[in-house]
């Protein structure tokens, strides 16, 4: 007796690794080149928004640029070393960020990196909620828009992921936000949990910031429940966002995994198209949604930034809003460091996926 | 097929699932319609202004003023209802030479960490303002102040550089001057929040109990508290801090909150009026809005073409004539803003109406003065006026009011005008630097003195640097400021409001009312909207 192994045949133009030690060789002077990409990157991103930021002007001017003299103004800006040469303070600052300090924001005296800590958590579980409704959503609106090809199912589903991928997600939310939580009244309007909640997370010894995992550690099911329930309305507006694009993606992978030979023996041999779809065609359709969901951390670090303004989603989005509003340099350069470290983090960790997937992308 | 389409029936349903599961079990706890005010438990409190700092050293703003209010004490202090300085960590206070005011302190005051509370720690709390002055800070109000003594442990005497100072009393309970413990806060640098908080280094109507900063603060009421606020009408606060002012709105509509204060648009306020579940409560407001005439740069001004001071003037007063400041309160601001026709607003000692005397017609424009101003001072053609204004610091309706001044000018024909706008930070700077002929400015008072409402201004250009000076009116206000008699105060502030709208300097436009907005069971928040501008969390309950 024979033991048939199915393997899934790969995608066009991938071709396995026929040799372990060639690939990797390759590998490991791919991941080494890609690896100091990300050093250029952050830093001409770093020094982008210092400049940038340097025009829109100082945090002295913008809070009390209308009570006093202008004097006492440019003594103050003298004071605070903001009228010192641009290049003088970019040197420091950069000489700063090589040694991990982040300075102390100017408008809530807090050191950035308590910042990043404590915010950062928030944007991570919005992500992450995020995520999970775009792959919910994605995943099998997208198999059932390929198994409908040309039908009217299949033009509704793609209008569908435009009509997501296209409206801004500020938009969405307040849509959102209107429907379900004005009108209907199921959700909360804005928050990451109630009052009472976040006081019992303030009691909690450490608390992650990541409010559903302290509700579940702490064994607190009504603020679970709480959290969840403030979590539906944002978590759905970023999500999607990316959910257009995974349906888009997913649809068209396996459109053309469906015409491949061994789905068509697969139909001969009258295996149901649905077991053909979610058994067979959809796996090979899943490769490329590995890469593109790394690709799409920028699109929803971007869009984190509207949905947690517009939900009163107290992450590092909402927090740079906030900053720039008050022309809080150090507070804005260093979220904005962050974000381009994971950003960059993230696409490395995608490269070396693809280079894993396809040798043909390593140099 | 049709058990394919079954089949699949199934996947969408547990994609649909997938997504609910976040709301497993949920409802909307402590949101979603319900309309009954935050029940039992804190006396919920939300706001759009935000804490720069818990160190009065190092903070001048609404936002970390009002924390401050709860956990610090002055050593005067106004009572709900009133803004008149009284004792608070104070027994008696008074003048006891031209140049000296003599304080004498409560005994047996303890912080909320037991550390005693004494006449150190009142000179170390001004000593430590004047030395740190934080460029954020409120150091620049303590600039009459020229030493402070301790002759015994419960006696501060502060030397005055100006005798007489009638403000002094409404300095010692401004934003500069909550009392800190000495044995707590460095003399030479801001405190971080977290290490007042680890410390316990309240003395005021409430400790904070949990501190995430512009999140969310909880309060409890402090049991030792000997002040003249007295004991709260709660045992617990908190405040919840907001980025948008609609989500404020929601959640005061929908129960979240008890009170949302600071601040509300014009329109969410209006709506909020129409709903049976809320109620809208006003009090008097010390913000005032104004256009500023620079004196160089005007249209005829002393370095303009043409330049002609009579004629100059007389488009200045052209503009008073025409402005219908009713109608912009109406339209544009719904009531939260009132029209102000003169320079100290309102509630003040002294306010009048100099200009709704000298100006218009009852308070209404009147086409024909300016007319006739114009025409005397021999201006026969349109004048051109370039009007700027601010588009973000000054609220988000800046836009509005500023078209609807443009239309009422130009719809008499007399002006031409060329109304611009530019974001603040260069605003701030270019309005004072002589680059705008005429612009938009607004203000709200260090201390509820009307004072603060001239002394800034006028003598000498003051802040503005808009080149007005008016000997007259500059001895007016030096003699206003240090006349202890009431009655002859008043009148000097009078004559000083009627000298200013001859000169139009300024052209004051709308005086904001402190606008809060509370659950129709919870009471108390009308006490606390008085002229002092502090929010007391200690009048509030349900």
């Amino acid at each position: 007796m024979t033991t048939v192994i199915e393997v899934p045949e790969a995608e066009p133009g991938i071709v396995a690794p026929r040799s372990k030690s060639k690939a990797g060789g390759g590998l490991g002077k791919y991941i080494v080149i890609r690896f100091f990409l990300i050093i250029p990157t952050v830093f001409i991103l770093v020094t982008l928004v210092f400049f940038l930021m340097r025009v829109i002007g100082d945090p002295i001017t913008a809070a009390q640029g209308g009570r006093l003299p202008p004097d006492v103004l440019a003594q103050r800006i003298h004071d605070a070393g903001y009228d010192r040469p641009v290049l003088i303070q970019y040197f420091e600052y950069l000489g700063q960020l090589i040694t991990g300090n982040f300075g102390t924001t100017i408008t809530d005296r807090r050191p950035v990196v308590e910042v990043l800590t404590t915010f950062g958590a928030a944007t991570l579980e919005l992500s992450i909620n995020a995520l999970i409704v775009a792959l919910a959503v994605g995943i099998p609106f997208g198999l059932i828009a390929a198994q409908h090809r040309d039908k009217s199912s299949d033009a509704v589903l793609r209008f569908f992921a435009i009509l997501c991928y296209a409206t801004p997600v500020f938009f969405s939310g307040l849509l959102l936000k209107l429907t379900f939580s004005v009108w209907l009244g199921w959700f909360p309007v804005a928050g990451r949990a109630s009052t009472r909640t976040e006081l019992s997370m303030s009691s909690l010894g450490a608390p992650s910031g990541i409010y559903w995992l302290d509700a579940l550690r702490s064994g607190n099911f009504a603020a679970l429940g709480d959290v969840a329930s403030h979590a539906v309305l944002p978590a759905v507006a970023l999500g999607l966002l990316t959910a257009g694009v995974f349906l888009r993606l997913v649809r068209t992978n396996v459109i053309g995994t469906l015409g491949k030979d061994y789905i068509e023996a697969g139909r001969s041999r009258g295996v149901s198209e649905f077991r053909l779809v979610t058994k067979h065609a959809y796996k090979p359709a899943l490769i490329p949604i590995i890469t593109v969901m790394g690709l799409q951390i920028a699109l929803m670090l971007g869009g984190a930034i509207l949905t947690e303004t517009t939900f009163e989603w107290k992450g590092l989005g909402y927090q740079l809003v906030q900053y720039l509003n008050a022309r809080d340099f150090v507070a804005v350069q260093g979220i904005v460091v962050l974000l381009a470290i994971i950003v960059a983090v993230t696409n490395f960790i995608v490269d070396i996926i693809a280079a894993l997937i396809d040798p043909r992308v390593r140099y | 097929m049709a058990l394919k389409k079954k089949a699949l029936h199934g996947v969408i349903a547990l994609a649909g699932v997938s997504a609910l599961a976040l709301t497993a079990c949920t409802g909307p706890s402590g949101g979603g319609s319900s309309s009954a005010p935050a029940a039992a438990g804190p006396i919920a409190y939300g706001t759009t202004d935000k804490v720069t700092s818990l160190d009065p050293a190092g903070s001048y703003d609404n936002g970390s003023f009002m924390v401050m209010n709860q956990i610090y004490s002055f050593l005067l202090n106004s009572k709900p209802g009133g803004a008149e300085p009284v004792p608070d960590l104070a027994e008696s206070s008074s003048f006891t030479a031209p140049s000296e005011y003599t304080v004498k302190l409560k005994s047996g005051l303890k912080w909320a960490n037991g550390h005693t509370l004494d006449s150190k720690d009142v000179k170390f709390s001004f000593d430590r303002q004047v030395a740190i002055n934080d460029p954020a800070g409120p150091a620049s109000l303590l600039t009459n102040i020229a030493s402070v003594s301790t002759p015994d442990a419960t006696t501060v005497v502060f030397k005055l550089k100006n005798a007489n100072d009638q403000t002094f009393s409404q300095i010692l309970s401004s934003p500069a001057a909550p009392i800190v413990d000495d044995e707590v806060f460095p003399a030479d640098k801001v405190l971080p929040d977290d290490e007042i908080i680890k410390a316990k280094a309240f003395y005021g109507q409430y400790t904070i109990d949990s501190y995430k900063k512009n999140e969310l603060v909880s309060f409890k009421a402090f049991g030792d508290y000997k002040g003249v606020l007295g004991k709260p009408a709660n045992d617990e606060a908190t405040i919840k801090y907001y980025a948008s002012p609609t989500n404020l709105k929601l959640d005061i509509q929908q129960g979240n909150i008890d009170v949302a204060f600071r601040s509300l648009s014009a329109t969410d306020v209006d709506d909020l009026r129409k709903d049976s579940k809320v109620k809208v409560l006003t009090g008097p407001g010390g913000e005032i809005r104004y256009i500023t005439f620079n004196f160089d740069t005007m249209p005829f001004g002393t370095k303009a073409a043409g330049a002609d001071t009579a004629k100059a003037l007389a488009v200045r007063q052209a503009v008073a004539n025409l402005v219908d400041r009713q109608a912009i309160a109406d339209q544009v601001y719904k009531g939260t803003y009132l029209p102000l026709y003169s320079n100290v607003p309102s509630g003040f000692l002294g306010a009048n109406e100099s200009f709704k005397d000298a100006y218009g017609d009852n308070g209404k424009p009147s086409l024909d003065k300016a007319k006739k101003v114009l025409a005397d001072a021999g201006i026969t053609e349109p004048v051109a006026l370039n009007l700027q204004y601010n588009p973000d610091h000054y609220g988000g309706s800046s836009g509005d009011e500023y078209a609807m001044i443009k239309e009422q000018l130009e719809k008499s024909g007399l002006f031409k005008v060329n109304l611009q706008s530019t974001e603040w930070v260069t605003y701030s700077k270019a309005s004072r630097a002589d680059e705008y002929p005429v612009f938009q400015f607004g203000w709200f008072p260090d201390f509820s003195d009307a004072d603060n409402y001239l002394t800034p201004f006028f003598p000498e250009g003051g802040f503005l640097k808009n080149h007005y000076n008016n000997p007259t009116v500059n001895d007016l206000i030096a003699k206003q400021l240090t006349e202890a008699d009431k009655t002859k105060r008043e009148a000097d502030i009078k004559d000083v409001q009627n000298a200013l709208a001859k000169d139009i300097s300024t052209l004051p436009l709308l005086q904001g009312a402190q606008v809060a907005v509370a659950g129709s069971t919870v009471n108390g928040v009308d006490k606390t909207l008085d002229a002092s501008f502090k929010f007391r969390l200690g009048t509030v309950s349900k």
